[in-house]
């Protein structure tokens, strides 16, 4: 097995599938090469912690002029966690993204620094804090991560259970709804309570949404992309094959309607719609989709009072009329006053006035992280989230199996879309909705799902880079 | 602490930010610019000794006892290649499995098959599986592909021993 086999040798077939390569560089292959994008994704990480920790200390500075001890503690065990993950990672994944992780260990740290700035500004400390929560929930959520890292080792295994995902994602779904666990919050039924624990279980249902559309979409693609029927000169899909994304736009109306949530309901639809696009190439799934939900939601803001008022507050914030409204852009201005007084750098951590803004934490700690890092820092912020979808888009295109290809994409789509429904709503290019900004904003959920997409992108990277790979090039040896 | 101090504090952090964004985009490039060219050394140079390819006779020059070696021992029943094998070019010779849904062939180190001449584009063509067929599809490469000669601009299936030719590489496709 230690040379090559040419095909005049292979001639007493059965061939057993010999390396074709050295056992040196079969060796070598094995375990020079994964170590070094371990190496680099180790440096980052170290450097994406130093930026947290450092964030963290001018959030204290800032705002106390002097550091508080149990905080750095506590995100330094939370650095621990990170590390933990790379470990694991060298184990087993060792060929998996060496970007993905140090990028989202900086988005969550950042996020715990603002969250800890806001806590400061309205005096709440221990539990109350919503940092020292976030930073519970996030070890959570590293660990979750952790063990999908751990039990599938394999994305493919996800294939198997697509309509398990299905079923999962409607029960998610439809969980606020139940009695005695089911919460309304400001109006939106998204939320679950046990004990003192509240969850949006609608976080996890888009991933598990995302292994169904993938799992789906693998075996129907043919049917949805080659045949045709042309109208006016456009090739539309035929009525039969329609099905699918009516139950989907049902779906996402349901949604709106049912939970009165805008923003999740314009996540799941763009979801599928992204998937069956890259799926089938065709634009005419893409217009039909836009046609569907853009008319659906037209039509509830015609009759829904609350998305009427999200509309009517978005474009023409700044009327009194609705600034003043209970439920009115009192919030949104406020955002926007503090955007604007962040300016070009910011006012610096822990010295602006984030806390006036109802849920800065949340729903607007990208307003929050834009008044005190400036559009300086909240650029920087969003070229991290745009490195994140392109190794998410890249780990898709390079992907081996269609399933895993599809899953990477929408998986990552999901978190761009999520990021400009959100950034968009807060600097008024859209109406406001409530969906959490990826990895920053205050909320369990949240990151536990986007650690869990973290985990499998990984993971399906690793299964990319772990194809065997052969070159040729003249003078390697 | 003094305003100063802070201000000046507040613009390293920022800078730092940028730049754990650039070392990732530097870390990044061969993604965004394409991965380099190497200049191929000479023929004459003659790496072929030490290269781990296979010796290149002994592919090309008597593919017909080998396929009906194949054909003996009925390992598979349908007909579909499932070799690769390098005609021409710096790694005459060298013969691979194919995987068993595509292979993506470009100068790209993610490639399934990496090719690193001055002809190759970064992500060149893919080889896919399309109904017990082999389909090469050209990803928009700057010197195309052929196959049997031609241009393709579109899926173009590969029966069995059809050349294909990517950059200086021509392989064929054998069972």
């Amino acid at each position: 097995m230690a040379s090559p086999t040419p095909s005049s040798a292979t001639e007493t077939a059965p061939a057993p599938p010999a390396p074709r390569a050295p056992l040196t560089e079969t060796i070598r292959v094995r375990l020079r090469a994964p170590a070094r994008r371990r190496n680099t994704e180790l440096g980052l990480l170290l450097f994406a912690l130093a930026l947290a920790g450092g964030a963290l200390a001018l959030v204290q500075l800032g705002a106390l002029g002097h550091l508080a001890g149990t905080m750095m503690l506590l995100s330094g065990l939370l650095g621990l966690f990170a590390i933990a993950i790379h470990v694991a990672l060298r184990v087993v994944a060792p060929d998996a993204d060496p970007f993905v992780l140090p990028i989202a260990v900086l988005l969550n740290g950042l996020g715990i620094a603002e969250i800890t700035r806001i806590d400061i500004a309205e005096g709440l400390v221990g539990w109350d804090a919503a940092g020292v929560r976030q930073i519970a929930w996030s070890a959570i959520a590293l660990a979750g991560a952790l063990a999908v890292l751990l039990v599938i080792r394999n994305h493919r295994v996800l294939l198997r259970y697509r309509y398990l995902a299905m079923l999962a994602a409607i029960v998610l779904l439809l969980l606020p709804f139940a009695p005695l666990i089911g919460k309304e919050v400001n109006g939106a039924t998204i939320w679950i309570q046990v004990g003192p624990l509240s969850f949006q279980p609608g976080e996890l249902a888009k991933i598990a949404l995302a292994i169904f559309f993938a799992g789906y979409l693998m075996t129907a693609r043919d049917s949805l992309s080659m045949v045709s029927v042309k109208v006016l000169g456009l090739r539309l899909p035929r009525p039969r094959d329609l099905g699918p994304i009516l139950v989907i736009w049902a779906l996402s109306m349901l949604v709106l309607i049912g939970q009165r949530d805008l923003g999740t309901s314009l996540l799941y639809f763009g979801l599928f719609l992204v998937m069956l696009y890259v799926a089938t190439g065709r634009l005419s799934w893409v217009l039909l989709g836009v046609v569907l939900f853009g008319g659906g939601a037209f039509a509830a803001s015609r009759v829904l009072p609350y998305v009427e008022n999200r509309f009517a507050g978005w474009l023409d914030a700044f009327n009194p009329e609705y600034y003043d409204a209970f439920g009115g852009s009192y919030q949104l201005v406020q955002g926007l006053f503090g955007l604007a007084d962040g300016g070009l750098i910011g006012t610096g951590l822990g010295r602006g006035h984030p806390g006036i803004v109802p849920l800065a934490e949340s729903d607007f700690i990208v307003a929050s992280l834009g008044e005190e890092l400036g559009m300086v820092g909240l650029f920087a912020i969003l070229a991290l989230y745009l490195l994140f979808v392109s190794r998410g888009f890249r780990i898709g295109f390079t992907g081996q199996d269609d399933f895993g290809r599809l899953l990477a994409v929408g998986l990552s789509f999901v978190v761009a879309l999520q990021v400009f429904i959100v950034v968009g709503g807060v600097t008024r290019v859209i109406p406001l909705t409530g969906l959490t900004t990826p990895f920053l904003a205050a909320g369990g959920s949240s990151l536990v799902a986007n650690w869990v997409i973290v985990a499998i992108l990984l993971r399906v990277s690793d299964s990319v880079r772990a194809q065997p790979r052969w070159v040729v090039e003249e003078g390697r040896s | 602490m003094s305003e100063l101090t802070l201000l000046l504090l507040q613009i390293a952090f920022l800078m730092l930010l940028w730049f754990f964004v650039f070392v990732i985009v530097y870390s990044l490039r061969s993604d965004l610019f394409g991965q380099r060219a190497k200049r191929l050394p000479d023929r004459a140079a003659g790496t072929f000794p030490t290269s781990p390819a296979p010796a290149p006779a002994a592919a090309v020059a008597d593919p017909a006892p080998s396929r009906e070696a194949h054909r003996a021992p009925p390992l598979q029943s349908d007909a579909t290649p499932r070799r690769l094998v390098i005609t021409s070019g710096p790694r005459e010779g060298m013969e691979i499995d194919l995987p068993s849904e595509q292979l993506t062939i470009g100068r790209s180190s993610e490639s399934g098959l990496v090719i690193r001449d001055d002809y190759t584009s970064t992500h060149h063509a893919r080889l896919m599986l399309w109904n017990d067929e082999w389909v090469v599809q050209d990803l928009s490469s700057t010197n195309g592909t052929l196959v049997g000669g031609e241009k393709i601009d579109r899926p173009t299936p590969v029966p069995e021993r059809t050349p294909v030719t990517i950059g200086t590489t021509t392989f064929e496709l054998r069972r």
